[in-house]
Formats: structure tokens, sequence, C-alpha cells
């Protein structure tokens, strides 16, 4: 399941970059399913990096600082919620500039 | 007897541990991440310490406070000065920093006295020695070493049940990510022993993926956009390239695992160099990545082969071959070790944990020796000590302050961790016998935490488990709702409209949701028909004509671009901002047409033809129950109904007054009169309704359990308890569609038992015998004879048949009150 959960991530990605918003619609539909099978996927495109973040793989450029932010997402954080118990299922794997 | 039990392989770059119980073996997750393996690096910042993945961040930043490939040091007098402590570490404190913390991968109730820890075939006495102490100094009382290529050796004989009843030579190929070892091992009925091994610590898997990169991505990209020197600049710290030398090796290193499998794989670059993006992809030939790291495989063949010369021995005299090590996922080593050595090449075992798995089964026959003693002393330490915990429980915030003060002098260092494994603060010192501690937290979720406090020697003094932070559901500032907020939506089952929940009581505005619908009528174009969005704020479990309508949109086939089809998607948006304005947005995705609305408490939507509908509806209700009181004599309740009905049609008559486009407030009167008298209705009757549907509830469990008294399969038993789990929380939630809903499953499983076998037919015949309203008597007539015919032949195949052909007769009452659950009175939404 993360694999396809991946591919619609890099498909939502792929889309904004070129500024195609026709199918927003659709993919936040799959999203949506996605969560009402108990996955909560987070981008933390943007975000303050900070060491303590273990549900990331950072790849990081230069001086790791205060400053640091996540720059690039190349997969995104996924969290599986069952029985009301959260557990991490995929780490996100980031840049950090 | 007690056996040891418990294995660490703890290795050069990546260390893991494992468990046996009783005949299987365990290999721990890091609870923080998801891997099995730690990787064997400490990064000391200050007051902080960190282990394993977490560390490698501070790799480019802070290497020379980094410690890692410490066990090449191992029985050296070489030490680590690291600045940020001012203090010189030694590889053996190092190393036992490593093993407390796979001491945490294990659950907290285990207690580990026993260790067995693997060790290189290569080390001698004193790197041995070194190995054992840093055991003892992680706190094991009894440290028991074992050779890795043994522990190999042990995987794979324990998961093939292999016997061997002479003499015979077995090779361990063992290539990991950044190192290569080989072993010979002799082995017997009774015994395994390393006879000679020989290795290059600087060969491994990573070299594969800069292959990737160097010599056939670089290239292709280069040649797309007319650079050179490109190899050069991405890993030069200089440029600004850093970065993309990175992506570029997760691509290569994704490369490599699917040319494990393919013959060929596709590389998609979507890249960007010097401000422009790059986007092309190419296709890498599995033969083409074996020619590139083949003279790095044909080195280890080498040494396979020296290592059976130095022995004095004959490829022949090798059995076979066990590969381990992550990088021997890679085909071509496999073909090339078969090619060049001739003999069985066995890559079974998961090359990533077999010596933790093979050192698992050793710890599994090994007897342990120390006793339980120590484990009483340690547990009196945890609650001497004293702490007070101070955060807040419930927030908004994606960040929360965690603040204690420890009042234990034995206490130095504290670790807080996100039980979900999205946090980790590393070890860190107190400050003073305090600690403040921001953490992040995972939006709309319980987040819970786990707070160790430790002592200098970072050994574990006490867990607390019990801190959790809500993150989303309440907060002290902004304003909660009053009343449920719920939106009418057709019950097919039931042949009425219902109310579903969309945000419920208590939620802090700003609220937004999206809800997908399938609608459950067709409306075309030309028809009357209508798709109705009904927002209401009132109770959810009230009937839909109690509550406050706050939003109200009628979609008309006039007003359709396309017909909408029944089952196809609807998509609708609710949003209800901080100043109450409600905004729906509703998108028929068959029709690809939206529909926007903003309604505010100020200019409520009302249509006359709703309340009328409305009243109709509960009218019905309200007179059956009249009817069926009278009947029963319990004229003081009827009374109280006789007023609501009154009320109700002195309602009608007024509305029938009034046009839609009437401006004066004569409306908004009557609908809140309708409101009020609904909501008595409602509380009159909720009690009655809910007790019935529990009553209903009993005797379907009664009958199912009954059945299953007598049910042999296990399977059933199983499903019974999975829907009578969460009973009590359904029968006290008071909604009756919940308590609907598990009957449905409760019968529908009785129904499977019954089904399941042809004699539990037998009852069914007989009670059909009770029924008198066949719709063909002569036909239930003839099928009785036949039934009673089945009976005495013991036919029960026949008489399932029958059962059938009879339970047809009888009179469908569902399907009667759906007919009369007409169009008009839908939602459309389902």
């Amino acid at each position: 399941m993360t694999e396809i959960i991946n591919q619609v991530f890099a498909l939502d990605l792929k889309m904004k970059k070129d500024n195609n918003d026709s199918l927003n619609r659709y993919v936040d539909r799959i999203y949506h399913e996605f969560e009402a099978m108990g996955f909560q996927i987070v981008n933390p495109i943007g975000q303050a990096y900070r060491n303590e973040m273990t549900d990331v793989e950072a790849n990081i450029i230069g001086d790791l600082s205060r400053k640091s932010k996540i720059t690039k997402v190349l997969k995104p954080v996924i969290y599986q919620v069952e029985n009301n118990e959260t557990r991490l299922l995929q780490k996100g794997i980031v840049i950090v500039e | 007897m007690k056996t040891i039990n418990f294995a660490i392989d703890l290795g050069t770059t990546n260390s893991l541990i494992a468990k046996y119980d009783d005949g299987t073996i365990k290999i721990y997750n890091n609870p923080i991440g998801l891997k099995q393996t730690l990787p064997s690096c400490i990064a000391f910042r200050g007051n902080r310490t960190v282990i394993g993945d977490k560390a490698l961040d501070y790799l480019e930043k802070d290497a020379e406070n980094i410690c890692m490939l410490f066990k090449r040091k191992m029985g050296t007098q070489d030490t680590y000065y690291v600045p940020s402590i001012d203090k010189e570490m030694s590889p053996i404190e190092l190393s036992s920093l490593i093993l407390k913390e796979l001491k945490n991968f294990v659950n907290d109730e285990e207690v580990l006295n026993s260790v067995v820890i693997t060790i290189p075939a290569s080390f001698d006495t004193i790197q041995s020695n070194a190995t054992k102490k840093a055991g003892y100094m992680a706190g094991f009382k009894e440290v028991v070493l074992l050779q890795e290529p043994i522990a190999a050796c042990l995987a794979f004989a324990n998961t093939s049940n292999t016997e061997v009843n002479e003499k015979q030579n077995w090779i361990v190929y063992d290539f990991g990510g950044g190192t290569f070892d080989v072993a010979l091992v002799e082995v017997n009925d009774r015994e395994l022993k390393v006879t000679d091994n020989l290795g290059d610590n600087y060969l491994g898997g990573a070299d594969f993926d800069n292959l990737i990169v160097e010599k056939l991505i670089v290239p292709f990209i280069e040649e797309k956009l007319s650079l050179t020197n490109l190899w050069k600049d991405l890993k030069s710290k200089t440029t600004n390239f850093n970065g993309l030398y990175f992506e570029l090796l997760k691509i290569a290193e994704e490369a490599k695992k699917e040319l494990s499998h393919y013959e060929d794989t596709e590389v998609e670059l979507d890249i960007d160099i010097n401000t422009e993006n790059f986007y092309e992809s190419f296709t890498i030939k599995r033969e083409a990545f074996e020619e590139l790291i083949r003279p790095k495989v044909e080195q280890t063949i080498t040494f396979i082969q020296d290592v059976i010369k130095n022995n004095q021995l004959l490829k022949t005299q090798i059995e076979r071959v066990i590969l381990i090590g992550g990088s021997t996922y890679v085909p071509l080593i496999k073909k090339r070790i078969s090619e060049a050595i001739g003999v069985e090449v066995n890559s079974s075992i998961d090359p990533t944990s077999a010596v933790a798995l093979g050192a698992a089964y050793y710890a599994g026959s090994k007897p342990a020796t120390v006793s339980d003693d120590e484990i009483t002393k340690e547990k009196v330490v945890e609650d001497s000590v004293d702490f007070k915990l101070f955060y807040e429980q419930n927030t908004r915030d994606l960040e929360e302050l965690i603040t204690a003060k420890v009042n234990s002098k034995e206490v130095g260092s504290y670790r807080i961790m996100r039980r979900d494994g999205g946090y980790d603060s590393g070890v860190k010192i107190l400050d003073d016998g305090s600690f403040s501690e921001f953490v992040p937290l995972l939006e709309g979720r319980l987040n819970q935490f786990k707070i160790q406090l430790l002592n200098s020697e970072l050994d574990v003094l006490k867990t607390i488990e019990t801190v959790a932070i809500n993150q989303g559901s309440y907060n002290v500032q902004g304003q909660p709702l009053p009343n449920d907020i719920c939106m009418e939506i057709d019950d097919l089952d039931a042949s009425t409209t219902r109310l579903e929940k969309v945000f419920a009581k208590g939620s802090i505005l700003p609220l937004k949701k999206k809800i997908y619908k399938t609608a459950s009528k067709t409306i075309l174009q030309q028809s009357q028909s209508n798709l109705i969005i009904n927002i209401i704020e009132g109770n959810s479990r009230g009937l839909p004509s109690s509550g406050l309508s706050i939003g109200y949109i009628e979609i008309f086939g006039k007003d359709l671009e396309e017909d909408l089809i029944k089952g196809t998607d609807i998509e609708i948006e609710l949003e209800v901002t901080e100043s109450r304005d409600l905004k729906i947005n509703v998108f028929l995705q068959a029709c690809d047409q939206e529909f926007k609305n903003v309604f505010s408490e100020s200019e409520r939507a009302i249509s006359v033809n709703k309340i009328n509908m409305e009243i109709n509806t509960v009218l019905g209700d309200v007179e059956a129950l009249i009817r069926e009181h009278n009947s029963e004599e319990n004229f003081e309740y009827s009374q109280q109904l006789e007023t609501i009905r009154v009320g109700l049609i002195e309602t009608q008559i007024a509305a029938s007054l009034i046009t839609d486009d009437d401006v004066s407030d004569a409306k908004f009167q009557l609908d809140d009169k309708k409101r009020k008298l609904i909501q008595d209705f409602d509380d009159l009757t909720r009690n009655k309704v809910i007790a019935k549907e529990i009553e209903e509830y009993n005797e379907s469990k009664e009958s199912l359990e009954y059945q299953l008294s007598y049910e042999k399969n296990e399977h059933f038993r199983d499903k019974y308890s999975r829907i009578i789990k969460n009973e009590r929380e359904v029968i006290n939630s008071g909604n009756k569609y919940l308590i609907r809903a598990k009957i449905k499953e409760l019968d529908e499983l009785y129904y499977a038992i019954i089904k399941s076998s042809d004699e539990n037919f037998i009852s069914y015949f007989l009670n059909l015998k009770f029924c008198t309203d066949f719709s063909n008597q002569r036909r239930a007539d003839k099928l009785f004879k036949e039934g009673e015919k089945a009976l005495d032949k013991q036919d029960y195949k026949s008489l399932r048949h029958i059962v059938y052909g009879l339970t047809a007769l009888l009179p469908d009452h569902e399907k009667e009150k759906q007919k009369n659950f007409k169009d008009d009175s839908r939602t459309g939404l389902s």
C-alpha cells in the first residue's frame, strides 16, 4: 500500500510542479480514501528541520542549523492508525537545506 | 533450565537484537523508525547524545563529534576525542552505548541479564574481551560471544533442517554495505568451527550505487545538458550540487534493487540543475549494471579462491556457500560464485538478519547462569525516583512543552520519544534537576509519549508511560460548536432519511470537511426530481426534522448540464467559519458541475415545501403510535401524542397559506414551531425506540449464541467475538442506527451459520409451519408435504430448498416499505 501512496504523492507533486490543478479534486479524493483506510499522510515540505524528527530520513545539504528547512520531499511520511493507535509506516525521505 | 535467549549482532555499520522464544526467533524493530537495524553511529552534541539513524544527520556538519566504525578499533588503545563533551571515548564505551540502545528495542517488561554478542571471525583474544567488557558496561550480567560466520551457519542449518553427519567445509560469504568478509567453516555432526577468514574493510554495496551514478546517470545528464565535470562537482563541497548527489544516490539505490529482480529498469530523473528543471528518463539493462560492478565482484571471488587455496583444499571439497549481507541480493554475485567454485550457493536466509537470527538460535540453547537477584535491586532504584511533570493535555498547536522536575541525585539525563515513532529527543542532560522540551505533535491525534530518566552511565532508571497530548480536539481559546452539525441523507434500509454527523458538538471553529456520497436516485435533466443538501444544526441522533436547517440547497433536473445517474459520486465540502458562516460546495462528478452556496445565520433559507414534507412524514408516525397506544389503553401517552398531532396539523394549515416568496418572517416562525413539535415527539419516543432496538439486539444475540453452542467451526466463534467486542460502546451510544447496524451484523452471521449446514434448516422448517400469511397457501401446503417427506428420509438438502421456496411465498415487509419511500421524500444522497 505504501507504494501506491508514494505513486499518488509523486503524481500530485508532478502536477503541482506543472501548475496543473485540473485533477486536484481526484487526487484529494484518493487521499481521502487513504485516510479512511487509516493512513495519515504528512508532507513536511517547508517545515523547519529538527534532528529529533525521527519520521524523516534527511539528506542534509551544507550545515545543519536552526534555520535548516525541508526543501524537497521525495517520499511522504506515512502513519497508520489502527484501533486508535498510531504508528509510523514509512519515513519521509527529504532534502534539508 | 533458563536459557540466555537474547542475541545481538554488534556490527561495524549496523546492529540488531533478536530473541529465541520457544523455537521461533523474533528480531526486534527499532521503536523509533521502522527498521530492524540500528546504525552503529553516535553523535555527541554537547548536552545531547544521539544514537543510530539520526546521528548520521551530523556527519557533514560536525564530523569530529560523530563516532562510527569503532568496531574496527575494538581492543586497541585508540580512543576518540569528542570536543563537544571534552572527553576521550573508548571503543568499548561507544559499543556499550549501542548495546544499551538495542536494549530499548525490547519491551520494557522483559529483563535482559544474559546475552550472546557476535564478533567477526578475525577478532583476537583482546578484541573479544573488549567486546565482552562493552556488554558488561551496558548492564548485562552475562555475555557469551559467538563468531559471525558460525551464527550464519546456524541460521542456515536451523531454517533449512540440514543434517550433517560427516565433516564438511562451508564458506560464509558476507558482503555488507561497507565491508566484505569470507570465512571457511568446518562443520561436523557435533560442532561448527571457523578455520580461516579473509576480508576487505572498504568494499561494500555502497560502491555499486556510486558506480551507477558516476558511470551511467552522470554521463546521461552531461550529454543531454552539454555539461562537463558534473561527477566532480557533485562530490565537491564548494558547489551547490550536494543535494543533487544524495538524490541521485537514492535513485541509483532504487535502480540497483529493481535490477536484482528485473532484467531492466527505467530511471526517471526529475531534478533541478542550475535552477533549470531537467526531466528525462532512460533504461538501465541488468547487463550494463553487471558490467559495471564486475571488477568489484571479481575481487570478492579472488578472496574465496584464496581462502580455499590457503587451506590446501580443492574447490570440490567445499560443500556449500552461504550468502549474507545486504549486497548479496545482486544476482551476479550468486551466479559468479557458482561458476567459480562450482558448488551450491545458498541465499535462502535473509542476508541482513542472518547473523542475529543464528545467534538467537544459539542463545536459545545456551543455559543462563545468572540468577534474578539483581533485578529486584534495580526495581528499588526505579521506585525511589521522584518527579513531577507538567504539560497541556489538549492543544491545537502542533508543538507542546513538556516540563519536568526530578528530585533524584542518580538521574542525570532524560529522553522523550513519541510512541508512534515520529520523534526522539535523544539522550539529554538535565539542567539543575529539570527539563523543558518542545515536542512536535501529529495533527488530529492522541500523541502518546514515553519518557526515560537515566543515570550518568545512560542506564534507564525510570520509564514514564502516561504522558499523552491530544492535538486538535479542544482548545481553551476559540469558539466551540454548541450543537452537532449534520447532513440529512437517505437511509435506504429503513426507508426514511436520517442525520449524519459532520462536525461534533464542541469542535472548535473554523471547521472544514469534505464528504463523499453517492446519488441514491437518478435525476434526469427534464425531470421534476431533485437533489437536496440539507445541513442541520441539532442532535445527530434525532430526527432530521427536529434540527435547525442552517443551509439548504435544492438542485433540480433543469439545473443540471447532464443527467445525474444513481450511484455516481457527489462531493460535498462544508465549511463553518469562525463567524459561523456556512459554505457549501457541491460537486457532481458525473456532470462535472459545481454548486457553491454561502449561508449565514441571519438569512436562513427555508422552503415551505420542505416544511410540509417533513410534517407529513412525522404525522404518519404519530398517528400510527396513537393507534397502537389506544389499543393498549395507554391513554395518557396517546394524549401527549395527540397534542403533538394537533400542533403539526395546525402548522401545516398555516404553511399552506403562505408562498415560498413570502418576505415576512412567517416562514421562520412556522419552521420554529415545527421543529419544537418534532423535538417533543423525538424526546417522547426516543427512549422507547432505543429500548426496542436493544431488546431486538439481545434477541438476535441470544439466538446466535444458541446456534453457536452447537457449532464446531471456530471461525464463526471468532467472528462473533469480533462483532460483540465493542458492544457496550454501541449500546450506550443511544444511537439507534449504530445498534441497528450491530443487529444486522449479528443476523448476517446467524444466517451464515444456518446456511453452512443443511441440517440447520430443520428448525427453520418447523417454525415456518406457524406462519399463516403465505401469498399462495396451496403451493405452501404442497411444499410442507414435500418437506415432511424429506424430513422422514433425512434428505436435508431437499429440505433446504423447500425452506427457500416457502420463504419466497412470505410477504416481504421491507420491500413494501421501500416502495413507499417515494422519490420526492428522499434527499438523493446515500
